[in-house]
């Protein structure tokens, strides 16, 4: 089955969550004529039809990739995540060396490279951020802030 | 001179913002533009132009759920904090009495003082048929239809109960078929009501001073007790026999749980920048009537209102 | 010629050694912050609106720091839309449709130059519009009310058709995820939750710099990943730089026109700048028709979005100054800043307050010189960025990105969303799904819904309302013909016939 078909079904479905979701909303007594529920049902319809079509009528399949670069963006989207959750209680430098030299490992695989792109990043930007932009930004965990 | 002028700007420019700079942080729970900001860039100025405070205060906007997720984060995150002050109105308790900021209950912060109010307005365009609120009452109660309020609030928010509280008090019960569209502020409220597009505007006499002097716009009633000073050839709803009043308190609160001292500094600040001739000036300048309560006697006033909020949305039907 | 006179003194008191220095300065952060991801004009305004107060500047000088910050942002965005496909901010989005490939060629310099004048004519053309007519352009505004909007966000959403390379029902799909994506938050009639799940983060919706971050700049990390920065414009043999005259010869009538539509754009409280370059974009590829290869790394593919974001950026000053109506995010700042200058816009504001109104008006004649003058140099540097290798470039460019997004609200949830916007960014470009049609979804999703909600409680749910007027007519009219123009030319193709301009020509 075409990646096209598969992705218009997952579409056809969700249009039809939507439109599910919609029946939820609470409407309240002083509303409008046209209410809060009317325009997400267009939308899942129009959402509904576009899949259709697309499962009528496919494109070529995609180029996709080989399992290896699935596996390193499964690992990006790793770092990725840990990063967002951790550079609030770890602090920017240390989060961000790591979420850096990551990244940059997973670009080219060069662990020199990588290791010397994460610290230099990550003081780089701090200056620029915090001094040069004046966003609150923390350097260690704030704990040790005080 | 000039150039040194420059070295210190450079200077300034790289190390700017650095959080040290500013001591105090006020928290404008919307956009840029709208009246808490409004309130916390005026009084921010004012308190650091006072040397009240060491340092310019900084102004946060923090805008989401109609002023709820400033109220969720002081009350979470930021208890203790004594160098916060967050802006508040009429809009900030009229949401808690309605329950819009969800469990949230205004006596999670303390209210530490208002120092001015914003007159409600009703108003028309030059063109209107209207010439007086009785007019307007007599088309609504004839035809609830003809008439089309813009206000500033999205349905059952503070602009649209100034109408209702007006066609209640003129003992018209049949308050849902009065139309109301919520745009996004007063000043678009009052471009639609001059486009003709709705015949009337709600809001707040700050959001028309420009179109009142302009001559485009024709004031029915201001929802005050007494004429405002400086617009006295405006007559109030309660004169035309509408017994109304509703006027939008700026003003500000603060964490909970702030010594009581540190309250106090707080009410004596914000008592000095209400007597302070520039406050005067820009309260003139922008349409609003003098209104300073501050401390515990705000504290108490609040707590009435929020009570008296509650018992006309659930009149009028907001809240069940 | 009180215009003159008024400008005269305008100048006088904007033009001194010092406020040039604030200016230069202004224009160089501006466009550093604009070029940022996740760093647009009212960040880049917002942060130094302290620094203005820091400093001790007067009114005018506030003014020009912040107008040449403003219009700095305007000019920075476009440079990472051109050199790594991801724009510094949401007007600049349309700019990598053809800049990217134009880089991709060999060609960033003569992008970043056509663009970098382009902008410049958008923004002086408009501010020469806003002088000579203000007070007159305000009342266009009263002319729009809700059925116009709808109307006109209709028409947008109508001519999407043209942005998908292939399949126009994934430009609509497209369309429909970024307008589903908008009903997320409270409903702003009845102030109702929708599709919150209870979680008060998204009450107040989606926020479309997350959502354009996360689909354009991260999903092009995963692009990186996935090809080791093979298919960029990294690493691509430059051409000597110099000014490609012959394409801004060729570009001049495109400048010209989408300013037109830009400066309209802006003027319009409920369009924006976004709207303005995407109107620009889409009108000028129907205006050239077959000829063109919009897409494809055609010059005036770039030209005209930066004319029409610049011009709107321009346009927007006339509502914000005459009716205290912000027409963009940006001028929504600027308006705080003339508040807390104790100044109230409004239809007073020429007569009360001439030499602010003359000294902000001067200074972005001033700001636009400026950056002209800086951006042609700059371009040198700016396309060395083409010759950092990926490992460090990419790792920046999402440090970058989450460092602006968490700037937003220093919370980690919008992070975690932007990377599952990154993702879905990803699997829509290998799915061959244009990804502009999502965040203009997400832009004008609920504009669009209380447009026609609002003329439904005015017209008591009769929806003929909608065609009520010259105006709304005429977008329907334009709007039904450029969603059938693409369906009925496909059946053409193959037989290089010129487009016909009737419906896309709101010149």
């Amino acid at each position: 089955m075409s990646s096209d078909r598969i992705f218009g079904l997952v579409v056809v479905m969700g249009a039809l969550a939507f439109f599910a979701g919609a029946l939820q909303i609470q409407t309240s007594f002083l509303s409008d004529p046209v209410g809060p529920r009317v325009f997400p049902m267009l939308i899942a319809a129009s959402a509904l039809l576009c899949g259709l079509v697309l499962i009528a009528k496919p494109d070529a399949e995609p180029e996709w990739p080989a399992l290896a670069a699935w596996g390193n963006m499964a690992i990006a989207l790793v770092v990725l995540v840990s990063y967002a959750l951790l550079i609030g209680p770890m602090g920017f430098l240390t989060s961000t060396a790591l979420a850096a030299a990551g990244v940059s490992y997973l670009i080219e695989k060069n662990a020199r490279t990588a290791a010397l792109t994460g610290l230099g990043l990550s003081l780089v930007l701090f200056v620029i951020f915090k001094y040069g932009l004046g966003l609150g930004l923390f350097a260690f965990p704030r704990a040790w802030m005080g | 001179m000039t150039k040194l002028k420059m070295l210190a700007t450079t200077a300034a420019l790289m190390l700017a913002g650095t959080t040290s700079a500013f001591a105090t942080e006020c928290i404008a729970p919307a956009n840029a533009g709208g009246g808490w900001d409004f309130t916390c860039r005026q009084v921010g100025k004012l308190l650091y132009d006072l040397k009240l405070v060491d340092a310019p205060v900084q102004v946060t906007n923090m805008a989401g759920a109609g002023g709820g997720l400033a109220y969720a984060h002081v009350v979470a995150d930021m208890n203790t904090d004594a160098d916060v002050i967050v802006a508040a109105s009429s809009a900030t308790t009229t949401r808690l009495a309605q329950k819009a900021f969800g469990d949230a209950t205004a006596d999670q912060v303390r209210w530490v003082g208002a120092i001015g109010a914003d007159p409600g307005v009703i108003v028309v365009a030059k063109d209107s048929p209207f010439q007086n609120l009785g007019d307007m009452v007599a088309a609504i109660k004839a035809d609830p239809g003809s008439v089309a309020f813009a206000g500033g609030s999205a349905a059952g928010g503070f602009d649209h109960m100034k109408p209702l509280q007006v066609m209640k008090s003129a003992g018209f019960s049949d308050i849902t078929k009065v139309k109301y569209i919520g745009v996004d502020g007063g000043a678009d409220a009052i471009t639609q009501t001059i486009g003709g597009h709705t015949q009337a505007m709600t809001g707040d006499m700050s959001e028309i001073v420009g179109f009142i002097k302009s001559g485009d716009v024709r004031v029915l009633a201001v929802l005050t007790e007494a004429r405002v000073p400086g617009f006295e050839d405006i007559p109030t709803a309660r004169e035309q026999g509408f017994d109304v009043v509703a006027v939008n308190w700026r003003g500000l609160y603060v964490p909970k749980g702030i010594s009581d001292d540190q309250f106090n500094a707080w009410a004596t600040k914000l008592q000095a920048v209400a007597d302070s001739a520039e406050w005067k000036e820009t309260m003139t300048a922008n349409g609003l009537a003098p209104f300073t309560k501050v401390g515990t006697d705000f504290q108490g006033w609040v707590d009435g209102v929020i009570a008296e909020t509650e018992t006309l949305s659930r009149e009028i039907g907001v809240i069940q | 010629m009180d215009t003159l006179a008024n400008l005269a003194l305008g100048f006088s008191v904007a033009l001194t050694p010092y406020t040039l220095f604030l200016a230069i300065c202004g224009c160089f952060l501006g466009t550093i912050i604009g070029a940022l991801p996740g760093l647009g004009p009212s960040n880049g305004v917002a942060i130094l609106i302290p620094l203005a107060f820091a400093l001790g500047l007067d009114a005018t000088q506030a003014l020009v720091l912040l107008t040449s910050v403003y219009y700095g942002t305007m000019y920075g965005g476009r440079i990472s839309s051109i050199l790594l496909n991801i724009p510094g901010d949401e007007p600049a989005m349309m700019t990598t449709l053809d800049g990217y490939p134009m880089a991709k060629q060999g060609r960033a310099g003569d992008a970043l130059v056509i663009s970098g004048v382009a902008s410049f004519m958008g923004s002086f053309l408009s501010t020469i519009g806003l002088v000579i007519m203000a007070p007159l352009l305000a009342s266009i505004a009263y002319l729009f009310g809700p059925a116009e909007y709808f109307a006109l966000y209709l028409l947008a959403f109508c001519t999407l058709g043209g942005v998908a390379s292939k399949n126009q029902a994934k430009a609509a799909l497209a369309a429909c995820l970024g307008l589903g994506i908008a009903m997320i938050g409270l409903d702003n009639s009845t102030g109702m939750p929708r599709f919150t799940g209870g979680n008060l983060h998204l009450s107040d919706g989606i926020d479309f710099l997350v959502a354009i971050v996360g689909m354009f700049a991260i999903s092009e990390v995963f692009i990186f990943i996935e090809s080791h920065g093979r298919n960029s414009a990294l690493g691509v043999t430059l051409g000597k730089i110099s000014i490609p005259w012959k394409d801004l010869k060729n570009t001049f009538g495109t400048m010209m026109r989408s300013t037109g539509i830009g400066f309209v754009a802006g003027v319009l409280p409920g369009a924006g700048a976004s709207l303005g370059s995407f109107m620009a974009y889409m009108a000028e590829k129907g205006y050239v028709g077959s000829s063109g290869y919009f897409g494809k790394g055609d010059p005036r593919g770039v030209a005209a979005p930066e004319a029409g974001n610049n011009a709107a950026a321009g346009g927007a000053m006339v509502p914000m100054l005459t009716l205290g109506v912000p027409g963009s995010g940006t001028t929504a700042v600027m308006l705080a800043l003339l508040l807390t200058l104790n100044i109230t816009p409004g239809p007073l504001l020429f007569k009360d307050h001439p030499d602010v109104v003359w000294g902000l008006i001067a200074s972005m004649f001033i700001a636009n010189v400026v950056l002209l003058i800086m951006n042609v140099p700059m371009v040198k540097l700016f396309v060395k960025v083409l010759l950092v290798p990926a490992w460090v470039l990419m790792p920046m460019v999402t440090m970058v990105s989450f460092v602006g997004i968490f700037s937003l609200t220093g919370s980690y949830f919008d992070m975690i969303l932007m990377i599952f916007f990154g993702a879905l960014g990803y699997l829509l470009r290998k799915l061959d799904v244009p990804t502009v049609p999502v965040i203009l979804g997400i832009l004008l999703g609920s504009e669009m819904e209380d447009a026609l909600r609002r003329a439904m409680v005015l017209s008591d749910g009769d929806w003929s309302y909608l065609f009520s007027s010259p105006i709304a007519i005429g977008l329907w009219v334009a709007a039904i013909g450029g969603f059938l123009a693409p369906l009925f030319l496909r059946g053409k193709l193959g037989k290089p016939i010129p487009v016909s301009d009737t419906t896309l020509d709101q010149d």
